[in-house]
């Protein structure tokens, strides 16, 4: 689906609009798509061959190889196709959308090196916080119920055992 | 066939897959009313509670949810004008009108009555209809799975979100995914970067949940400042005789539609409903009425819908091509549980598949009697604040993706697919394709592979069958379709044949 208006005019009638973007920006896209089809392509040549008679008619990047060419025609044509539609600006991302971010970040250093669920009591706490919850003492009961409701049901009932850290290793001894 | 309904029904009888069931049916309420996550989401969700269980529960408390959240959608497009599912999107149209007449209860009561035609209707074309398809596919060999599996994918180019260029790319990434892992022909580890986890292949479950859950909680980050006008409402009620007979037609018109939609690879309940509305304002007397509170309108769309859980299920489990996203998720289950669809699984296991006719069959009669009395309490649902909402998806998605192999690892694949996905979507991506993709690539691979070997490398010869040539037709068809529709769109309309030549031949 088109983003703006569907009618096709001039670049240069658009070129001093602030709220359309370069008709360079339609490229970006398929460039990153391509530029990941090059790199893919390039980490084939690191698979083994193996012997004709094994390999039955195609070695193992062949395939690989033969969808990577898929994707970069898929990607000329979406270029193709893009080039020269006047395309409004996106609204920029909210603040909160990068502390989301972060957070995600955060639990991913705490969960490795600490706790996971360490690292969900500081999320789950932490998001709520910063989505615009200032029941400081309810985001605390939750985050401490909703981490221990999922021990509980995933840990008993499921008997999935968790990665050893700082909390789980005074459960599990 | 009849022992093996028999017995399949007769598992029903037991308490415990009842109250699953039951359970399911109200989950599946809950998580389609609620505004982004829907069925797709909520069964990806789902799925790793679902892994320690016997098959038979597993799918067909997938199954049930699946039927209960395509309902539930209509609940808070029609309370809210904020579909709790994208199946639901049409039911906005006329719904929140009708509710904002004072008669949220009247929209509600047609929505439910049919929701449970159309999916009851499915459920019995797909107990008649799947065992058919299956015993046709008896003939299939490696080429026509392959033919067929090409057609499903290439049905991705006409699925009504992101666009066909764009849906084609998402799917062929999925099935580019699906070559990481050690090669089945050669014992060649390809994309593995040494890691043991990734010989195996990758995991579905975490990529399921990122790409679904995990990407809706960023994109819900981003829309925190939206605010909702609420409609009050006293209680569901039934149709009148009146509503009955304004809507019958509208209503079996939709189950069609939306059973033939759901049938076809890729295409699920929100294209079903789309069209299910469109032909229900085409056929009907009173257009003016459309877009202002038409009970049609609702009955089109709500039929439809419903009408595509059952049809989406015949090629799931007749062939092992997901008919929608829902059903891909249900198909990854399946082989996760070591079943593998298509026509054995009719012969060998036949009380299972007619376990999951029944679950959906109870499943709809369930969500029936439940959104009669329950759908004000269900609609509260949407008060749960956000910050609690989310931080909770997060937490289920993580503990989810970790709990099928207990890596760690498949839960730093979750949350790159969560980015992946958002990013994809951001750009205007559709992230089912990539689904779609990862689960149908070790079968068109293999399948290739396989004919390669049976023609000494003659590809061609492929065309020389039958089955297989109707599918690279269809395959055909099905790439060309937004070219086609396309055109066909701009002779309605009227435009000059090279004006939408101007904007691509591809574009929507």
């Amino acid at each position: 689906m088109s983003e703006g208006p569907s009618t096709p005019t001039g670049s240069a009638s658009r070129r001093g609009d602030a709220a359309e973007r370069s008709p360079l920006a339609a490229l970006l896209v398929p460039g990153l798509i391509l530029v990941f089809c090059a790199f893919v392509a390039y980490l084939t040549t690191t698979f083994d061959r193996v012997p004709s008679s094994l390999a039955q008619g195609m070695q193992p990047a062949d395939y690989p190889l033969f969808l990577l060419a898929l994707l970069s025609l898929l990607a000329i044509v979406l270029a193709w196709q893009e080039w020269g539609k006047p395309r409004s600006r996106r609204e920029p991302l909210p603040a909160v959308f990068w502390i989301t971010l972060g957070l995600i970040a955060v639990f991913v250093v705490l969960a490795a090196f600490v706790d996971l669920f360490v690292a969900f009591f500081v999320f789950s706490f932490s998001l709520s916080y910063a989505w615009g919850e200032r029941r400081l003492g309810l985001s605390l009961i939750i985050a401490v119920l909703t981490p221990a409701a999922l021990f509980f049901l995933f840990g008993h009932l499921l008997e999935v055992r968790f990665p050893r850290g700082l909390l789980t290793n005074l459960i599990y001894g | 066939m009849f022992d093996g309904a028999l017995a399949g029904l007769g598992a029903l009888l037991d308490i415990k897959l009842l109250a699953m069931i039951f359970a399911a049916t109200v989950a599946g309420v809950l998580i389609g009313a609620l505004p982004g996550l829907g069925a797709t989401s909520g069964a990806a969700l789902l799925l790793p509670f679902t892994v320690t269980m016997p098959p038979v529960q597993a799918i067909a408390i997938l199954a049930t949810l699946y039927c209960a959240a395509t309902y539930a959608g209509s609940i808070t497009a029609i309370l809210i004008n904020t579909p709790g599912t994208s199946a639901a999107a049409a039911t906005c149209i006329d719904g929140y009108p009708l509710a904002q007449r004072g008669e949220a209860g009247r929209a509600l009561g047609m929505a439910t009555v049919a929701s449970t035609i159309g999916g009851i209707f499915s459920v019995i074309v797909l107990a008649f209809s799947a065992p058919l398809l299956a015993k046709l596919a008896y003939q299939f060999g490696p080429p026509e799975y392959f033919a067929l599996s090409l057609f499903g994918l290439s049905m991705l180019a006409s699925i009504s979100a992101g666009g066909a260029v764009k849906n084609l790319i998402g799917g062929v990434f999925g099935v580019l995914l699906a070559t990481i892992g050690i090669d089945k022909m050669s014992s060649v580890e390809r994309f593995t970067f040494g890691s043991p986890e990734l010989a195996e292949g990758i995991h579905f479950i975490p990529v399921l949940i990122g790409l679904f859950a995990l990407s809706e909680l960023l994109v819900q980050s981003t829309m925190l400042n939206q605010t909702v006008e609420r409609i009050a409402m006293k209680a569901v009620q039934l149709p009148s005789w009146e509503d009955y007979r304004r809507t019958w037609r509208t209503i079996l018109r939709s189950c069609g539609i939306g059973t033939f939609i759901g049938v076809l690879p890729a295409e699920g309940a929100t294209v079903a409903s789309m069209i299910g509305y469109n032909e229900a304002r085409r056929w009907s007397k009173n257009k003016d009425e459309f877009g202002k509170g038409a009970i049609e309108g609702i009955a089109g769309a709500e039929a439809a819908n419903n009408a595509a859980t059952g049809g989406a299920m015949v090629p799931t489990l007749a062939l092992g091509i997901p008919g929608s996203a829902t059903t891909a998720i249900i198909l990854a289950a399946m082989l996760v549980h070591g079943i593998r669809p298509g026509p054995a699984l009719f012969t060998q296991q036949a009380a299972f598949v007619w376990a999951i006719f029944g679950a959906m069959l109870i499943a709809n009669v369930m969500f029936f009697g439940l959104g009669l009395v329950g759908a004000k309490l269900f609609a509260r649902v949407t008060l749960i604040p956000n910050t609690y909402l989310w931080p909770g998806v997060f937490l289920v998605c993580v503990v989810g993706a970790y709990a099928l192999d207990q890596s760690m690892e498949d839960v730093w694949i979750m949350l790159v697919f969560g980015l992946i996905g958002y990013a994809m979507r951001r750009l205007g991506f559709s992230v089912v394709p990539v689904a779609i993709g990862l689960i149908l690539g070790e079968l068109v691979e293999t399948t290739l592979r396989q004919s390669l070997v049976m023609f000494d490398n003659q590809w061609w010869k492929m065309f020389t069958r039958p089955i297989t040539l109707v599918f690279f037709v269809l395959t055909a068809l099905g790439l060309a379709s937004p070219l086609i529709f396309g055109w066909l769109e701009g002779r309605w309309r009227g435009e000059e044949p090279g004006k939408r030549r101007a904007e691509g031949p591809l574009s929507e």
